[in-house]
């Protein structure tokens, strides 16, 4: 007998966090930085584990999360096209060795202060089990905000995917869109990574946007499919994991992959197709 | 109606190198200036900063009456939205969704502004332009998946569907074959001749220049070292200086082109 009261959060929150994942990442992949992902992931992992180590509950542990990241992710906007190589995914690589090593300074500090590390060890892993109602309540108000966020600014976002020089040259104010859009990611990522976690993150974000950029062309049909294919991913690995004991995550994980060999094997047979 | 471009005393370096310096250049309305020189001679350079892409250590820039090294963010993308720019290259990777039309779009959606969407005569105008230069065909192809040739003339269009005041071209031919090249000198041609557009072309290759460009700006070294006609710019002996004893320019028709001298002077006169 499924117990609907303590899965139903479960499902909508996979539901949720692979459709604004999906959503996000059809920007994330087309800019070429998916270790944004992981980069913001392990900032709010380091904001989280030194608010626990001022003394903050394991439930106000996503106000300092999501500062870290809000500033990691501005820190981007403002240094990547300044970096030495003029590339985001330079600055990211600096970001992301100076968050981890927070990080790890931050966890090393919990046995030399004598208090627990397990609230924060927690959120290193995430544990789309857990889910509960609160979650999902959070997961919603990010997936609307982005959605309503790609749909005020969709043809500027369209631009930037292009290349953020060219759509500045172009009138497009890009110091505006960027910098919102590397904010709301910020929240989306962290909000969704105390849940899921930084693995599942980082491939709801990348898979399901390369899996659509294979078998579609166009901003909105890769937006539809990208959104579908993390929701369905999500969904459909929370079910197979449930049927077979496997783990949820990484089921939802190796699914996502699936999709994207599956796709890339699709658009290889297309191209054949074509030439003969 | 002022120039739509002037520069006065730039500056703009890079470490211990001088990228630009110009004391004066003035763009008038509605002429079709060449500007040209050696690779690192500062014409890229110079197409940048007029955007307000590249800053600048001293000097002022005025873009259709505004300067642009002083403006705030929005009053910047309120004067480039009066622009069309075409830059070096824009290839596109596989993983980029957009096709050419939408690449096209892109050319107006400065224009449109902020919370207000394309409407259909953006659309239709953008349709048109893809029409003009025979890209109707691979609308909705992936950008990546096109030429380089059919990558030049789509940013050509995108330059042009805003309905822009001026145009800055960055080597609009680079890596183009010949015919690909001609096409663009063509259009180019019909633009000037057709709308009387503001036109600033930076190319390598004389060849390029359109018969309706009565003026040559040459650098060097971050400097205009000849600004005039394209013939009297060109001569002989600057060519050789600039490129080498063994080429010479040919002018014919009021179009140009760089030779070996051997062939200019196996040439019949």
């Amino acid at each position: 007998m499924i117990d609907f009261g303590f899965w139903l959060p479960v499902a909508l929150g996979g539901l949720l966090s692979g459709g604004s994942s999906g959503l996000l990442g059809v920007y994330v992949v087309g800019m070429r930085i998916p270790f944004l992902a992981v980069c913001v992931a392990h900032a709010a992992l380091a904001g989280a584990i030194f608010g626990a180590l001022a003394g903050l509950a394991a439930e106000h542990l996503t106000l300092p999360a999501l500062t870290a990241a809000i500033l990691t992710a501005l820190a981007l906007g403002r240094v990547a096209d300044r970096s030495p190589a003029g590339d985001a995914n330079v600055a990211l690589g600096v970001l992301f060795s100076l968050s981890m090593g927070l990080a790890f300074l931050g966890l090393g500090l919990f046995p030399v202060l004598g208090r627990s590390d397990h609230d924060v060890r927690a959120l290193l892993w995430g544990s789309l089990a857990l889910c509960r109602w609160r979650d999902v309540g959070y997961m919603a108000v990010v997936a609307v905000a982005l959605g309503l966020f790609v749909l005020l600014f969709g043809k500027e976002l369209r631009a930037l995917l292009f290349s953020r020089e060219y759509a500045a040259a172009a009138g497009v104010r890009v110091g505006l869109v960027w910098a919102l859009f590397l904010v709301l990611a910020a929240i989306a990522l962290t909000v969704n990574f105390q849940t899921v976690g930084g693995l599942m993150i980082y491939s709801l974000v990348t898979n399901p946007a390369v899996a659509a950029a294979l078998l579609v062309r166009g901003h909105a049909r890769v937006i539809f499919v990208s959104v579908g294919l993390g929701a369905g991913v999500s969904l459909g690995g929370f079910l197979v994991a449930a049927l077979t004991d496997l783990p949820t995550g990484a089921t939802i994980v190796l699914l996502s992959s699936a999709w994207v060999g599956a796709a890339a094997l699709w658009q290889r047979r297309r191209v054949r197709c074509r030439a003969s | 109606m002022s120039a739509p471009l002037t520069a006065s005393n730039v500056r703009i370096t890079a470490g211990d190198r001088t990228l630009l310096s110009i004391d004066r250049l003035t763009v008038e309305n509605g002429t079709l200036v060449g500007v040209l020189g050696p690779n690192g001679a500062g014409k890229t350079t110079l197409l940048r900063a007029s955007l307000g892409l590249r800053p600048v250590q001293a000097g002022r820039i005025e873009l259709l009456g505004a300067d642009i090294t002083r403006c705030g963010p929005a009053e910047r993308a309120r004067l480039r939205c009066r622009v069309g720019y075409v830059p070096q290259a824009l290839v596109g990777h596989g993983l980029l969704p957009l096709t050419l039309r939408e690449v096209v779009a892109i050319g107006c959606t400065g224009r449109a502004g902020l919370f207000r969407p394309l409407v259909a005569a953006d659309w239709r105008s953008v349709d048109a332009w893809l029409e003009r230069f025979g890209l109707t065909p691979y609308r909705d192809e992936l950008y990546a998946h096109l030429s380089g040739g059919e990558q030049r003339r789509a940013l050509l269009a995108a330059a042009l569907v805003g309905n822009p005041e001026l145009l800055l071209l960055d080597e609009p031919a680079a890596h183009l074959d010949l015919a690909a090249r001609e096409q663009i000198v063509t259009l180019l041609s019909e633009l000037h001749v057709e709308r009387g557009l503001t036109t600033v072309l930076v190319c390598h290759e004389l060849e390029v220049l359109p018969a309706a460009c009565e003026r040559v700006v040459l650098l060097a070294e971050g400097r205009i070292i000849a600004d005039g006609l394209p013939a009297t710019v060109l001569s002989g002996e600057r060519v050789a200086a600039l490129y080498g004893p063994g080429l010479r320019a040919v002018h014919a028709g009021g179009r140009h082109a760089v030779v070996p001298a051997v062939l200019a002077e196996a040439a019949p006169p």
